[in-house]
């Protein structure tokens, strides 16, 4: 199967790790993805004034590249598919900005494509049940907490991709892969986000926060599928922050679920981590 | 301070950009014990609401707006229904549509530039910059 695939500008970057383990644990399951020509930024902001018709202009555009490819849309980081979804959600909605965005637009577009998360493909069209059949065991044991943040789940209403209080879609990924996902109330607390350029302190305490519920919870690695949550977790560790001993590698679940498939470890980004999860994973 | 004239009009422009009725709020702080940034906040998302309603400038003014990092946590929990991140949106809009800003690119350590992920600076300069 190919599906049409927008990374995002972060995952050209300062999240290879994610692009690189995204594309191969697809290939290894027979999916492949192929990059929309001339993509560009998402935006990053959903904007939430209801008059900022220009800050949805750049999803719109690559939302409507993506409709001459029939249907679904793969983004995997999480604010990208926040906007991504956000945005066509208004466009299919509100007459007003499908009328506005349309505007901007070289060809119609009314909210055909569909964008979806990796995390939906492993569920709906691979299967759990197909991905534990595939592994074989060298995961047992290890124990996961799984970190939504924010943008995956809410507003529920738009988003419509889990339950946003508790969801529980990496559980069963973690699960499947023949890990032990762990109790994690943190799950979908927020890391503090862009504020690590404003308010450091804000993303210092809820970092602290976060690891250290999903430490005493028993987690030896955490999973998420956000660049910047993976980041503010990993980094405030590397700067000693972190009240975590042991310091509590932050993985992509993609290099998790990579992992468990065996597939070479040098593609799956973990040399820029600044908790390095090799050693516990590869051991 | 940044002004928008006679305080009824502070309620009616954050209303318009926002898209929210304000005084939905009963003031029961769901917002307020669900909130990332209240560690650093001179007001609860709670009492934002209530200056909101009140038409005080305080709302415009206050550090709250600008240490919110639009996570949904309130909006998702509101018993009233209210997309509190759209209210803070509107107070931050009125700010920067004035020139008031909280982020310049100065402010900044370098070694955190190199590092950060390309998202957290363009949301952040989406959010905090005129």
């Amino acid at each position: 199967m190919k599906l049409p695939y927008f990374p995002g500008c972060t995952l050209y970057t300062r999240a290879r790790g994610l692009d690189h383990s995204t594309r191969a644990v697809l290939a290894a399951l027979g999916i492949e993805l192929e990059e929309l020509p001339n993509w560009t930024c998402c935006g990053t902001a959903f904007p939430l004034a209801q008059d900022n018709y220009i800050g949805m202009v750049a999803a719109a555009r690559i939302l409507a590249s993506a409709a001459q490819h029939n249907g679904r849309l793969v983004t995997v980081c999480s604010f990208c598919y926040h906007v991504l979804k956000r945005v066509n959600h208004s466009i299919k909605n509100n007459a007003e900005a499908r009328r506005k965005l349309n505007d901007y637009l070289e060809q119609g577009y009314g909210g055909e494509t569909v964008p979806v998360h990796p995390l939906e493909i492993l569920k709906h069209d691979v299967g759990f049940e197909a991905l534990r059949a595939r592994v074989r065991g060298r995961l047992k044991g290890l124990k996961v907490a799984c970190y939504y943040g924010c943008l995956l789940v809410r507003p529920a209403a738009e988003m419509d991709f889990d339950d946003p209080e508790n969801p529980t879609i990496m559980e069963e990924l973690a699960a499947a892969l023949g890990a032990e996902p762990v109790h994690f109330p943190y799950k979908t607390a927020c890391c503090g986000s862009y504020q690590v350029l404003n308010a450091y302190d804000v993303v210092a305490s809820r970092g602290r926060e976060i690891l250290a519920a999903a430490a005493a919870h028993g987690a030896q690695v955490l999973i998420t599928s956000c660049p910047l949550c993976q980041f503010n977790l990993d980094w405030l560790q590397g700067r000693g922050e972190g009240t975590v001993l042991p310091a509590l590698p932050v993985l992509y679940f993609t290099q998790l679920l990579g992992t468990a498939l065996e597939l070479p470890a040098e593609g799956l980004g973990f040399e820029s981590h600044y908790v390095d999860p090799r050693p516990l994973l590869l051991g | 301070m940044v002004s928008v004239g006679p305080s009824g009009e502070l309620c009616e422009k954050i209303s318009e950009i926002s898209g929210q009725n304000p005084f939905l709020c009963m003031q029961c702080g769901t917002c307020s014990a669900s909130c990332t940034g209240i560690g650093v906040m001179d007001l609860l998302p709670r009492q934002v609401v209530r200056m909101v309603q009140l038409g005080r400038r305080e709302a415009l003014a206050c550090r709250s707006i600008w240490v919110c990092s639009s996570c949904l946590a309130c909006t998702a929990r509101c018993p009233r229904g209210i997309d509190i991140a759209r209210l803070m949106e509107a107070l931050r809009a009125i700010n920067l549509r004035k020139g008031h800003e909280v982020l310049s690119p100065e402010r900044i350590p370098a070694a955190l530039l190199t590092e950060v992920p390309q998202m957290a600076v363009t949301c952040a300069f989406r959010k905090l910059s005129a």
